[in-house]
């Protein structure tokens, strides 16, 4: 018996540890140790665990476990702000948005610096539709707790969700500056900046993501995620920039050698979707017939294989 | 002269009645001033939204300054950001209390006159208290008691540059070094029981670092206290000016990046 409770505190903990989200499981095995009044014996552990089943078992629905954690942690934790996130989470389950909204606004109105519950206040307006006052409140979230990526990239998907482009580059521009490393927010910057007909911006900050994660790597190796995605970028925005002048409302300068540029664009392309083998036959057919015509500066591509 | 003959001959129980006592108690003081400190210390204190708010000002703009050399974002999106940070701490947007009113001269506020910081400074003097009390009553105990023993012989040769160190408190000029006072026996064990405090208390005890902190003077140790009054008006003003060199520095990693990438596949 000893033996699956150790290995049951062993998985819980590795769920825990990357932050894996495996309710069902969780609640599986957490009712086995709250049944038997294992959380006791734990020590510290315990309060963890009692936060990770009380979460689990909202999820999927288990509500009498869940206020059977929230109550444990409550009686140990009374004036806890985690302990508050966590019954909120729970009125957030079964409670109309209004109620759950007055109690997090009294809860801030008590500790105007609790981080948590004003994420938490925000994903309440984002599911019930009001995206206006969520991007209100999101803005001065960020406002106070500038280094949250992770809200900046929110922020700029309320943005795009309404159409708001500009303002979505705008909010990306500071996610890129707190994480200059990440590729994948560059790509979302470049295409944000694509639908916002900046073209200019999006082809170079495009080129930026295929920099940044082909840094490291030779020029012989065949794209990949990210790489391939941006490769397409700097094709289809080389594309547009042949057909028409594009206008740039942030003055980014055209990106000199258009012409190389949408040559060696259409090469990795093809690069990536001839390395495969048989199995994608079929898109690779579409990939050469979309990079085919496009080709009127005169000189045939040389296809790689 | 320090030849066998003339040499001392300690009472054993000297060994038990002294000896084994200072050092006993020195241990259980140290074990019991960590309880008291870990009694004494308050729960780290609230900031309110604004304040946090000011506090984090700078960081914005030291996030910014970090890669304006190389940065990742476009020069308008660079300039906008950088203006907006610049007219913000000119202005005062993010000062606690809001933009000042008028011209009045920013004067840092007196410690003594705002009771956050009063309660910063008092944390630092009772730990500082519990610190010192016990070492001064224990330094009093030995002096009135045993004034003058000689409580040890340590087992090896010393030069006499020792001489002050190991045998305060006995004005004999030619006695063997490596006789030990009772007085330097106290000393010996105040700097020299950390490492037996961290074997039973763990790393993070407050009894080892008693030693180190006994030389700063509690006002010193307030002092750079996070929740210490800053004044946040000069700090954002030489930030303002850090901006301005940091937008001179500015380049866009994305100004040449076509050349970077036709070069590394072979186009140009």
């Amino acid at each position: 018996m000893s033996a699956s409770f150790g290995s049951a505190l062993h998985s819980l903990a590795n769920y825990r540890a990357h932050n894996t989200r495996a309710s069902q499981e969780v609640l599986e095995k957490g009712k086995l140790l709250l049944n038997s009044n294992a959380a006791s014996k734990l020590g510290d552990d315990a309060w963890a665990f009692l936060e990770q089943l009380a979460l689990a078992a909202i999820d999927v629905a288990k509500y009498d476990v869940a206020d059977e954690c929230i109550r444990q942690l409550a009686a140990k934790f009374p004036e806890s702000p985690r302990v508050d996130v966590l019954t909120g989470i729970r009125m957030e389950a079964t409670q109309p948005p209004e109620t759950v909204l007055k109690f997090y606004e009294e809860l801030l109105e008590a500790d105007s610096s609790n981080a948590a519950i004003y994420k938490r206040q925000i994903s309440v307006l984002i599911r019930t539709g009001k995206i206006e006052q969520a991007v209100l409140k999101l803005s001065e979230y960020l406002d106070t707790f500038y280094s949250d990526v992770e809200g900046w990239v929110e922020l700029a998907e309320l943005y795009s969700s309404c159409n708001q482009y500009t303002f979505a580059t705008q909010a990306l521009s500071h996610a890129l500056l707190l994480a200059p490393q990440n590729p994948f927010y560059v790509l979302q910057f470049a295409e944000t900046a694509y639908s916002a007909d900046d073209i200019p911006l999006a082809v170079k900050m495009f080129m930026l993501a295929i920099d940044t994660v082909d840094r490291h790597t030779s020029d012989e190796s065949i794209p990949t995620g990210v790489s391939i995605r941006a490769w397409y970028g700097v094709k289809l925005c080389c594309r547009v920039l042949s057909e028409r002048s594009c206008s740039s409302a942030s003055e980014t300068p055209l990106p000199k050698n258009l012409n190389l540029l949408d040559e060696l664009a259409t090469e990795r392309v093809l690069t990536a979707y001839s390395a495969g083998g048989t199995d994608n036959a079929t898109g690779r057919e579409l990939v050469f017939s979309w990079m085919g015509p496009s080709d009127r500066s005169g000189s045939r591509l040389h296809f790689v294989h | 002269m320090s030849s066998p003959a003339v040499s001392l001959y300690l009472d054993p129980q000297i060994r038990d009645w002294v000896l084994f006592p200072i050092t006993l108690v020195m241990i259980l003081v140290g074990i019991l001033r960590h309880y008291v400190v870990l009694l004494l210390q308050s729960p780290p204190k609230k900031l309110a939204r604004a304040a946090i708010r000011e506090q984090r000002a700078l960081i914005r703009s030291q996030i910014l300054r970090a890669t304006s050399a190389n940065s990742p974002i476009p020069p308008s999106y660079y300039r906008s950001i950088s203006s907006r940070l610049a007219a913000a701490f000119e202005a005062g947007t993010y000062l606690k209390d809001g933009p000042s009113e008028g011209d009045a001269p920013s004067t840092p506020a007196n410690p003594m006159t705002d009771p956050a910081a009063m309660d910063g400074m008092m944390a630092g003097m009772k730990t500082q208290m519990v610190m010192m009390v016990p070492q001064m009553v224990i330094m009093g105990w030995i002096n009135f008691f045993f004034q003058g023993f000689v409580l040890i012989k340590l087992p090896f040769p010393l030069t006499l540059g020792f001489k002050s160190m190991l045998q305060r408190g006995i004005e004999t000029p030619d006695m063997d070094v490596r006789w030990v006072s009772s007085l330097s026996w106290y000393f010996l064990n105040f700097f020299g029981l950390n490492g037996l405090y961290r074997l039973i208390l763990g790393n993070d005890n407050s009894a080892a670092d008693a030693s180190q902190t006994m030389m700063a003077s509690p006002f010193a140790a307030g002092a750079n206290q996070p929740g210490q009054p800053q004044d946040y008006v000069k700090l954002f003003k030489a930030e303002k000016d850090n901006l301005a060199f940091a937008e001179g520095l500015y380049s866009w990693m994305g100004d040449d990046v076509e050349t970077r990438l036709l070069r590394k596949h072979g186009k140009l």
